[in-house]
């Protein structure tokens, strides 16, 4: 035997330095998701429009592992959320860094299992829904949500090494915090520079929903604004929904290839729902529907609950379709309220 | 100072105004959710106009006008250099572009960790809070950590409840031990009472301004913690007319944040 070099032997002797002790979800390997990927996903061009209630059904059942896209209050696709709510899905696995006003919904009916991610129960400037965090203290003293604390970088970098089809990446935060800890996380050292890292797992989800600006009927769709982790999102879900403001021809789509966000044979389902992403922000469309948030903040300041239930009533469980929903909120009139904010951006470019 | 007019105003307006003033023109800043937004907004409109604001849901150097809700919405990327996305925000940040993170929380204590996920025990929390969002990584990669928020003494602790971003851990060189990027950490603390640096020694927070009205004894009533106090400490300059003008008239005109209680 040849006496072995030393960048061999560095390279045998990769150390790990710690272990979180979060675990993480779901398991599913790049081996596993490629398999799926070569048998499940059809590469023919078929009109893949479905309604809403159709695409919930199939593909968000009982127990999945789910990613939403958007983040925060942008581009968030809540005609499915709405839907997921009325279809009384449970015992999801929720995967993100961000989430607000749709996990808060998921978590107050009960839809959410367990979590993996970075910023749960707040709504940013509006705050923290009181209802909801209560819900979420008592099922965690109860064990009955059982939550991976990640952080937003971490959880980016995790959609990202599955888009990419690796079993995890190594990234430089997270250590020291009490995140690592309660995430799945690995310290090592660098064999080839001897710096530390945290290696993540990626994240290979049954299902991602993701709202988009603009699709043809096959799926090939486009997205404007900030991305958030949507590119490594989609590309990580054995199926992917996506809901669109609205359909375009795919000669257009043609036309222009540099605005496609992702070709079609990526996608299962595409639900045409204009003003699909309100309450919050659909960039360059329309902007959030800050009385609508407020509505929903001050319901759950209600400690009998009443209010939210009422508010519940009133949007989800009364109405059959997100078009009913919308002319709950104030139809047409706000809606083009909304739009002028966004067109004609008062108070943010100084227009005014 | 010309005018002797009587300047009213209170206590968010005063920590946000002696925040921005520490932001330099020509840097990068990521910026955290609600008060760092309106900070370093108010930075730009006066004295940084090259201030780079970049926030984590992708909007790299935008020049709004009035501060976003969210993290991710549309004045995010108004007039912005690129629309991006996470990742790439955070891989600026790990790879040294990123000079100033702008961050608030729950709980801080003397070495910067900041907490903002929860308070009590982590599985009988006493309060849930939302957790690191892109906090932990921006305090971990960036190299000056700025943290803003209300100085009270259940804030101000001895020991976090959790670490979610790493200030010095538990002192000199333990970032470094951990694996974290060398020369990184808190920089400045802001509070409603003051403005509060690390001494290079001990890692140890150190008072380095008093607010207006603000007596050392106040401080150490509302710390629970021991700051270092030095002999001698120089008075915050109250915000002057032009920088409440645009905080109020253009930064948060509807008072969401500096409206609050």
């Amino acid at each position: 035997m040849k006496e072995k070099s030393s960048r061999v032997r560095a390279i045998k002797e990769i150390e790990v330095l710690d272990i979180g002790d979060g675990d993480y979800q779901p398991k599913t390997t790049p081996d596993e998701f490629r398999r799926f990927i070569y048998e499940h996903k059809s590469k023919a061009m078929v009109d893949k429009r479905m309604d809403v209630r159709t695409a919930v059904k199939k593909f968000i059942k009982n127990g999945v592992s789910i990613a939403i896209g958007g983040c925060s209050f942008v581009r968030l696709p809540m005609a499915v959320v709405h839907e997921m709510i009325r279809q009384n899905v449970k015992n999801l696995t929720m995967v993100a860094g961000t989430r607000t006003f749709d996990l808060n919904l998921l978590l107050d009916n009960g839809c959410i299992k367990h979590l993996e991610i970075g910023y749960i129960v707040g709504m940013e400037v509006f705050g923290i829904p009181r209802l909801t965090r209560k819900k979420v203290e008592d099922a965690i003293a109860r064990g009955e949500l059982t939550i991976n604390e990640w952080d937003n970088a971490s959880m980016a970098w995790r959609h990202k090494a599955a888009g990419m089809g690796l079993p995890f990446l190594p990234v430089r935060n997270m250590m020291g915090s009490d995140g690592f800890r309660r995430s799945g996380g690995i310290k090592i050292r660098c064999p080839f520079t001897g710096e530390e890292l945290v290696l993540v797992p990626a994240i290979y989800t049954d299902v991602a929903v993701v709202h988009v600006h603009e699709a043809d009927i096959y799926g090939n769709c486009r997205i404007y604004g900030a991305i958030n982790e949507d590119w490594g999102k989609m590309r990580g879900a054995k199926r992917l929904i996506i809901t669109t403001e609205r359909i375009i021809d795919t000669d257009e789509i043609r036309r222009e290839p540099e605005k496609t966000f992702l070709p079609y044979f990526y996608v299962d389902a595409v639900v045409e729902v204009p003003y699909g992403a309100h309450p919050t922000n659909m960039p360059k469309m329309y902007y959030l529907d800050i009385d609508h948030i407020k509505e929903y903040m001050n319901a759950s300041r209600d400690p009998s609950g009443k209010a939210l239930k009422e508010y519940y009533e009133k949007y989800i469980f009364g109405v059959d379709s997100f078009e009913e929903y919308l002319e709950k909120i104030g139809g047409k009139e706000k809606l083009k309220y909304l739009e002028d904010l966004e067109r004609q951006r008062k108070n943010v470019d100084g227009e005014h | 100072m010309s005018s002797k007019e009587k300047v009213y105003y209170n206590d968010i307006e005063l920590m946000v105004v002696s925040a921005s003033r520490v932001l330099e023109d020509k840097k990068t800043v990521v910026v955290g959710t609600g008060i760092p937004m309106v900070a370093a907004l108010l930075a730009k409109k006066l004295h940084a106009p090259n201030l780079i604001l970049i926030f984590e849901a992708g909007g790299i150097g935008p020049e709004m006008f009035t501060f976003p809700l969210s993290v991710g919405d549309s004045r995010t990327t108004f007039r912005a250099l690129k629309t991006s996305d996470m990742p790439e925000v955070f891989e600026m940040c790990q790879s040294g572009m990123v000079d100033y993170a702008f961050l608030g929380g729950a709980q801080v204590d003397m070495y910067g960790n900041i907490n903002s996920t929860v308070i009590g025990d982590y599985y009988a929390p006493k309060v849930r809070l939302p957790g690191s969002g892109g906090a932990n990584a921006f305090a971990s990669l960036a190299w000056r950590t700025l943290i803003i928020m209300k100085h009270e003494k259940r804030r101000f602790v001895e020991r976090v409840d959790f670490i979610t971003s790493p200030g010095y851990l538990d002192g000199p060189g333990a970032r470094e031990k951990i694996g974290l990027p060398p020369g990184t950490g808190p920089y400045r603390v802001f509070t409603d009472k003051g403005i509060f640096d690390f001494d290079e020694k001990t890692k140890r927070m150190r008072l380095m301004a008093l607010n207006p009205g603000v007596t050392v004894d106040d401080i150490i009533a509302n710390t629970g913690f021991e700051l270092i106090i030095p002999k001698k400490v120089r008075e915050v300059e109250p915000p002057t007319l032009e920088e409440l003008k645009t905080l109020r008239e253009e930064v948060d005109p509807h008072r969401i944040i500096i409206g609050r209680r």
